[in-house]
């Protein structure tokens, strides 16, 4: 096994419960260690409020542990979120450069991409007008197209597999499977186990800001789903 | 700084520009017609009314006013950018000085234009330009660097207390007031006005006056040390934005 490229060793993240002086601070992680190796697909798993996201933001480095340790090798990674910097007032391709430009890539490299995020986003003569005029599912259509044109090191995905309508679904979900599966490193949060299952390698499963268990997907699953309703458990199968 | 970040500058503002355009039905136009607005009133609040200045008073005054709006839209619209893109900033690295420099440039962009038509009434007014006009470029963009300054450690600081929003139009009036935009400082007692010059946009308006009235030149070791303030404002400014990044993140949304 390669070394790892982001190791979290016992990192807590800290939140100001309130905008007041001397407001108690809050720990949405409390003590997390994970480490992602070059074409991991890490599944992160919990209850609502576990901290599932925090902890994507901790390691997307937008968010800064308050304690434990985060090194990281130099890599790249793109927190997957649809419309970043979207402008209402300004067309589908200016908003399509903008929200390129905000993910890392250079202009020229938008601009040289714009006819493929176009054909991907089906927006066709829409594409020159005012977001403002688009429904919420052109406008999804767009930021993903825009998203997926990013190819970074370790793609941080929450919840979002998908969007659209059913056809885009099909569309947006295979692309993404396709990166995935491409070699990307990948951590992935999620609700569903189905979708956990299908794109993951390993699971981690977080409970209020700990890592309770690391390892293969269905062990985790099954220590998880154990865990969350105690009386069934005995009668869970794998 | 990385190239990607200057096109991500230069980008975004065009788009803040272009989307206040689309915000109203005047567009554009607004960028004159509501200076011009404002001058009217303190022309007519001060010239008409209280009949103060000489003969120079509308140029002093319309010097002093363009020249203090620049400052004045950048602390206003910069020094809350940080605040306003809190969403975003959770959702993407990236460095947050690129937030109030996209305010600044589209508000100096306004104000070439506002300078352009002043220059104009200027000339059509008997102030006809004159060499000292090449000063005007180290002027401008000493007071460009003090207003980034101004501006960043606004945007700073707005993020952990927003309650500053609430004094930050005061505190603007009251050094408009004591900055000798509408009044002339020169009837002050010299000792005091001493003082008064330690205001670095005192020193930059009356050499804008100087240049285009009065075809002076600046006193440049005057200017040289607004310069010097400035740029270690701006350093400050930019380190304070850079150390406060990881604690806006954490801000309860």
């Amino acid at each position: 096994m390669s070394d790892p490229i982001i190791r979290l060793e016992n990192v807590g993240v800290a939140f100001n419960a309130q905008l007041r002086v001397g407001s108690p601070r809050f720990w949405a992680l409390e003590d997390v260690s994970l480490s992602l190796a070059p074409g991991d697909r890490l599944g992160v798993v919990g209850r609502n409020g576990s901290g599932k996201s925090t902890l994507l933001r901790t390691i997307a480095g937008i968010i800064t542990p308050d304690r434990g340790r985060l090194t990281r090798a130099p890599v790249s990674c793109q927190l997957l979120s649809l419309a970043l910097g979207f402008v209402p007032h300004l067309s589908g391709r200016d908003n399509a450069v903008l929200s390129g430009l905000m993910l890392g890539l250079r202009r020229r490299e938008i601009m040289q991409r714009l006819p493929a995020i176009l054909e991907f986003s089906e927006l066709g003569d829409f594409f020159d007008q005012p977001i403002s005029s688009y429904s919420t599912g052109m406008t999804m259509r767009l930021g993903f197209s825009v998203a997926m044109q990013v190819e970074p090191d370790v793609l941080l995905i929450d919840e979002v597999l998908s969007v659209g309508d059913t056809e885009f679904q099909q569309k947006s979900g295979d692309a993404l499977r396709e990166r995935i599966h491409g070699g990307t490193t990948v951590v992935f949060v999620s609700h569903g186990d189905a979708q956990i299952r299908q794109v993951c390698d390993r699971a981690l499963w977080i409970e209020h800001g700990r890592s309770m268990m690391q390892g293969p997907v269905d062990a985790v699953l099954a220590a998880y789903h154990a865990a969350a309703s105690p009386a069934s458990a005995p009668l869970a199968g794998p | 700084m990385r190239l990607h970040l200057v096109e991500l500058i230069l980008f975004s503002t065009y788009a803040e520009l272009r989307a206040e355009r689309a915000r109203s039905y005047l567009g554009l136009l607004w960028w004159i017609v509501e200076p011009a607005m404002n001058m009217s009133v303190y022309y007519l609040v001060f010239a008409v009314i209280f009949r103060i200045g000489g003969p120079d008073y509308i140029p002093f005054l319309l010097i002093g006013l363009t020249l203090w709006q620049w400052f004045k839209s950048c602390i206003s619209h910069g020094g809350y950018s940080i605040w306003q893109q809190l969403p975003l900033i959770r959702q993407v690295k990236l460095p947050l000085q690129v937030f109030p420099s996209v305010q600044i440039l589209a508000d100096t962009v306004k104000f070439l234009c506002i300078l352009a038509i002043l220059l104009v009434v200027l000339w059509s007014t008997g102030y006809p330009p004159t060499a000292a006009y090449v000063a005007l470029l180290p002027v401008l963009l000493v007071e460009l660097i003090f207003v980034a300054a101004c501006t960043y450690v606004v945007a700073a600081v707005v993020p952990l207390v927003p309650d500053l929003r609430f004094i930050i139009e005061q505190v603007l009036q009251v050094v408009m007031f004591l900055s000798g935009i509408v009044f002339s400082l020169d009837g002050l007692p010299p000792a005091l006005r001493r003082w008064f010059e330690l205001n670095p946009i005192v020193e930059l308006v009356d050499a804008g006056r100087g240049i285009l009235m009065r075809g002076e030149w600046p006193d440049w070791f005057a200017l040289g040390r607004v310069a010097l303030i400035s740029l270690a404002l701006y350093a400050f400014g930019s380190l304070l934005i850079t150390r406060l990044t990881p604690r806006y993140v954490k801000l309860p949304t």
